[in-house]
């Protein structure tokens, strides 16, 4: 190619790749007659650019991509080799690429040539939109079975692409992707690509690339890789069909009978096998049979994604993993460095769950310490820290520092994500770590890595006491020198907090004071913050002295928020009161909510002549704040497969659905007039959850009206439910009016699940109403059509029974933090009430605290929840009461006692605001 | 054929032969793909798929080779015949002469295209089709209703046709032959 050989020249380089240069070249294109090699040297050009990340505007690429169209006319197959490759990487941002469909079908019909066959399809995948992919489903279907491999492979590649857009065409492929599996390679030699590069693609998703012509022989059997690709795909869905899939390509206990010949492939099904195995413990013993055989096959690549897989496994037998480990063993003493690397790496997230058995291999893993692939010897040493005992942390923690330079941030923070986890394990050791990290800390290195060691030395702080003082001037020295806002920020809380407790609290004051001087504006304000905190906390009244005239030297401060912070901490020392509710208070406003209201409350312009009234917002320890926005610790995800950390995603914790609901209810136009939502349920399941038809219930309460939401799932995938509706009876006297039901019109498994209100009138809203409901789930049913997707005409009326709805006292509850001993004596001139109740049922007390907390739906506060004796305890509990009138907090303390002839004697007291919330929390536990 | 026929052609296109290149363009259905077809293959078919984007033919008549860029006549094709008519010898626009009701969109697409300054000074060669059917315009209709008498700058011919009876190709040939360089 003539620019390759222009390279070298750096700046010769820049201008002959420039793009301007490029698109003012393109008149090439319409010479006449055209030359291929100028033509061709020019679209290289374009492509090249494409790759190292320049874009194209929409008009620069559509001039482009139309000036290449006019090459079709010239028949040299390399330029129209070259041709099709623009055209794939343009097709992304030029317009009205669908002019060239014609010209590339042309070139894809079977009297073509076999040279432009495979190019063109892989081209028109781009190019047509996902309406016209029946039309050339002929084409396709022929193609993919085709006898040449990369005819084939570009058809199943292209179906791969096209799936997301035109699933229901492409799945009819399906028979053909089974053959293409099968297909006996004509020229088949063996001799399977196993070499070692074929580590590039090992970030998870080596299946969907497909840029180029892939000039592979055939003997590779690369087909087989990409027919498994869209076999899946197609069938992911339908965990049966993969599971037999699996089966039957995974060729029998032994692995021996499989048509796979491609180790790709064999990766893949691996891959496919152990999301199945996640999915469905059932048939862990086939697959791990399956597994077991591929540790033994002839490939590398096959064995190390079987051993892989099941060293990742949970539950996995201690003798199948000692196998995989033995497989990974070999690896380590292998000439290659790919095969090295990726064992390593896998002993090294496997030594995270079962370092007793990667122990076992620690001989070998000792050899590579001195690895000349420091990536092979940062894994290496990891694996070590977690495997090894307290003797060899010294030794090891040397070998490190000596190549720490050499390394990567990537691996610097692994290397300091395992000295945090082995500071926990062995806290003896903390003065060689903690040497270790503050010599690391002062080395050069990005934000990622300051802040995982800044976070390491967080955590000694934390758990070994007796090397806090030492952390702690390790950090001020850091700050004294610091880029990143953020950490200085961080370590200066850190001081404010911790500082105070130290034995001299006055020597963190220079380097605090420092930042007042030199740093920016939020360093500023957060050190005004912690030099606070010293003269808050301390008795010395001297250092309260010399806090006040620092601080006073702060209110001169250019910047707002530094000045008013100062001001605000100087008025706290004046009256030492108000620094119990401002800088001493445990408890916190629970953010979402907070978010949510306030944003109600600034939309709402009626509401402007009132205050903001934060009493109703439940409110939060700081423990709990702080564990709801802690990242996943590190050392626990050290190396592991990010999809294993998508998988782990919490559940939406209670306060952010609440958020969600509150929105829903907002986009409902027959609930816009029950103004705010005090308050809804967690979901209660009123089916089993195998059912054809699955129902689950949240309580919405509002001033003066219930609103029970069902979510319908209609699971059935040919019948479409219409007039969805439940219907409520009320079981006993429940003081509730039925307003109306919001049916669903129509619901399919596709579009579920779908919502179902009904509304209730409370009659007297001052009361709390209560009772339990029949509910039953009404709807006429629809068979669909498969041929057209229409439902059918006639349906017919059905209906479902659903168990019972109840609605009591934690409906009108929502859980808040207090300190409970400050508010219990505050709420002492409130109501009150005490009874005691004989739960002669309850077995333990651990049964009554949970039926409790579950009946009142209050916030048990400080672990009171978990009962330390089996005979005598005391369960703290406190929410808010939401009510017409406003919300009121009310606290309740459970005094109870367990002998095994009475079962559980409950001596009940309740203090609230309202009267009305102290009956309602007695009656809850009466009735 | 015989090895000296090829090269007496080869010298013969060295010293007499001439080039065009040709854009065909017009509303869809209205006979350019099968254009193309008879002139290059002399094959008239009833059945021609729609043609999707673009076709381009090498067609070599007597000493005259001819570069033909076949275009898609559908509406959402319209918006790039220019880009493929820019630069190229002649611009054959084809109309159905006997589907009279579409007579006012061609003749608004056949402005549109006229009107780029890209296009200026292009010979244009407009083609009635399907002129062996009954009911069809004549010429001098087509001239009215195409308002080509008002297209100003370049050389226009307007001649009836048709691709199945093959009728007045041969005048067609004749023009594009001496359109040619």
């Amino acid at each position: 190619m003539a620019f390759a050989s222009k390279k070298d020249d750096e700046g010769l380089s820049a201008y002959y790749n420039n793009k301007t240069t490029v698109i003012q070249e393109a008149r090439v294109f319409n010479d006449s007659p055209i030359s291929p090699r100028k033509c061709r040297a020019l679209l290289t050009r374009v492509v090249h650019l494409l790759y190292i990340g320049e874009s194209f505007s929409t008009q620069e690429a559509t001039t482009l991509f139309f000036g290449t169209t006019k090459l079709f006319q010239h028949k040299d197959s390399a330029l129209r080799q070259m041709v099709y490759l623009a055209i794939k990487e343009l097709a992304g941002t030029a317009e009205d690429v669908i002019m060239v469909t014609s010209s590339i079908m042309k070139d894809m019909q079977p009297n073509s040539e076999v040279i432009y066959r495979p190019n063109s399809i892989r081209a028109l995948c781009r190019i047509i939109d996902p309406s016209m992919a029946q039309g050339v489903e002929r084409f396709f279907k022929a193609a993919i079975v085709d006898k040449t491999p990369s005819i084939s492979s570009a058809a199943l590649v292209s179906s791969y692409h096209l799936f997301p857009n035109a699933k229901d065409v492409v799945k009819r492929w399906a028979n053909e992707a089974q053959e293409a599996v099968n297909a006996k390679s004509s020229t088949s030699l063996f001799g399977s690509s196993t070499g070692g590069g074929y580590l590039s693609g090992w970030g998870g998703s080596a299946g969907q690339q497909s840029s180029g012509y892939q000039a592979v022989p055939s003997a590779s059997y690369i087909t087989q890789y990409h027919a498994l690709g869209l076999l899946y795909l197609i069938r992911q869905q339908d965990r049966m069909a993969v599971t037999k899939m699996i089966q039957q390509l995974g060729g029998g206990k032994t692995g021996a009978g499989t048509t796979l010949k491609n180790p790709m492939a064999l990766c893949m099904l691996i891959r496919y096998a152990a999301k199945v195995l996640e999915e469905d413990p059932n048939v862990q013993k086939q697959m791990l049979d399956l597994l077991d055989g591929w540790l033994k096959h002839k490939s590398d690549m096959v064995n190390l994604e079987a051993a892989r897989v099941i060293c990742e496994m949970k539950n996995v037998p201690t003798f199948q993993l000692m196998r995989a480990i033995g497989v990974l063993q070999l690896f380590l003493s292998s000439p290659k460095a790919t095969l090295r690397f990726a064992a390593t790496r896998t002993l090294a997230a496997l030594a995270v769950t079962h370092p007793s058995n990667v122990a076992s291999v620690n001989v070998d893993l000792e050899n590579l310490i001195s690895d000349s692939n420091r990536s092979v010897a940062t894994y290496a040493i990891t694996t070590l820290l977690k495997t090894g005992n307290e003797a060899s942390v010294d030794r090891l923690m040397k070998q490190i520092s000596g190549f720490m330079n050499d390394i990567s941030d990537e691996f610097k923070v692994i290397v300091v994500d395992a000295i945090r986890s082995l500071c926990l394990k062995f806290p003896d050791k903390h003065v060689s770590m903690l040497s270790f990290l503050s010599g690391v800390l002062r080395d050069e290195g990005g934000y990622d890595f300051k802040r995982a060691v800044v976070e390491a030395i967080f955590e000694m702080v934390k758990y070994i006491s007796a090397c806090r003082e030492q952390a702690l001037s390790h950090l001020c020295e850091f700050i004294e020198d610091c880029e990143f806002t953020k950490l200085s920020v961080r370590i200066l809380h850190l001081l404010g907090i911790e500082g105070p407790k130290a034995p001299q609290p006055t020597k963190y004051i220079r380097f605090i004071y420092n930042r007042v001087v030199l740093e920016n504006a939020t360093v500023r304000a957060a050190a005004v913050g912690s030099l606070a905190k010293f003269g808050l906390n301390s008795n010395d009244a001297g250092l309260k002295k010399s806090i006040d005239t620092l601080l006073n030297r702060c209110l001169d401060d250019v910047d707002d928020e530094v000045r008013d912070r100062a001001a605000m901490y100087l008025r706290l020392f004046r009256e030492s009161f108000l620094a119990d509710t401002y800088v001493k208070e445990e408890s916190v406003f629970s953010l979402d909510a907070l978010e949510s209201k306030l944003v109600s409350y600034v939309n709402d312009p009626s509401a402007s002549i009132v205050p903001f009234d934060a009493s109703s917002i439940p409110k939060i320890s700081r423990a709990q704040a702080a564990a709801e926005v802690a990242r996943p610790s590190s050392l626990e995800t050290v190396g592991v497969p990010a999809k294993k950390e998508a998988a782990a995603t919490p559940q939406l914790s209670a306060v952010e659905a609440q958020s969600a609901y509150i929105q829903q209810l907002k986009e409902v136009p027959e609930l816009a007039t029950y103004g705010e939502v005090l308050g809804s349920s967690k979901p209660a399941q009123l089916t089993e959850s195998e059912t054809e038809y699955q129902v689950s219930c949240v309580k919405h309460t509002f001033a003066e009206h219930i609103v029970f939401q069902f979510n319908v799932s209609n699971t059935i995938p040919d019948t479409v439910l219409e007039q969805v509706a439940v219907v409520m009876q009320p079981l006993t006297e429940s003081n509730l009016t039925e307003d109306f039901i919001i049916p669903l019109p129509s619901l399919s498994s596709t579009t579920s699940p779908g919502i179902v209100y009904v509304s209730f009138t409370r009659d007297s809203p001052e009361e709390y109403a209560s009772g339990s409901f029949q509910c039953v789930l009404k709807f006429i049913s629809k068979e669909v059509d498969p041929a057209t997707g229409e439902p059918e005409e006639d349906g017919y009326e059905d209906e479902y029974q659903l168990e019972e709805v109840e609605l009591g006292a934690g409906d009108y509850i929502i859980p808040t933090y207090v300190t409970f001993s400050s508010e219990w004596d505050r709420l002492r001139g409130g109501a009150s009430a005490t009874e005691t109740f004989s739960l002669s049922a309850m077995e333990s007390l651990k049964a009554a605290c949970d039926s409790i907390i579950e009946i009142l739906n209050m916030q048990a506060l400080g672990g009171t929840e978990d009962p330390s004796s089996t005979s005598v305890h005391t369960l703290q509990l406190a929410g808010l009461v939401v009510g017409a009138g406003g919300a009121g907090k009310a606290l309740v303390r459970c005094r109870m006692t367990y002998s095994k002839a009475q079962g559980v004697t409950l001596e009940l007291s309740v203090r609230a605001e309202k009267e009305e919330a102290c009956s309602l929390v007695v009656s809850a536990i009466g009735g | 054929m015989p090895w000296y026929t090829s090269l007496f052609q080869w010298f013969s296109g060295l010293f007499f032969s001439k080039t065009a290149d040709i854009s065909i363009v017009g509303l869809q259905a209205s006979g350019k793909t099968s254009f193309v077809n008879v002139i290059g293959s002399g094959q008239w078919s009833e059945e021609v798929v729609p043609t999707v984007g673009f076709n381009v033919r090498n067609v070599r008549k007597g000493n005259v080779t001819l570069k033909i860029w076949d275009i898609a006549g559908q509406p959402k094709f319209r918006s790039t015949w220019e880009r493929y008519c820019s630069g190229v010898d002649v611009i054959i626009f084809i109309v159905d002469s006997h589907d009279k009701e579409k007579f006012d969109a061609a003749q608004f697409e056949l402005h549109q295209l006229l009107s780029h300054q890209t296009l200026a000074a292009v010979p244009l060669l407009v083609l009635g089709n399907k002129n062996d059917l009954e009911d069809h315009a004549s010429v001098n209709e087509l001239i009215k209703a195409l308002e080509l008498d008002k297209i100003r700058n370049r050389a226009v011919s307007c001649y009836s046709c048709s691709m199945k009876s093959q009728h007045n190709l041969d005048i067609v040939l004749q023009w594009l032959t001496k359109h040619s360089h």
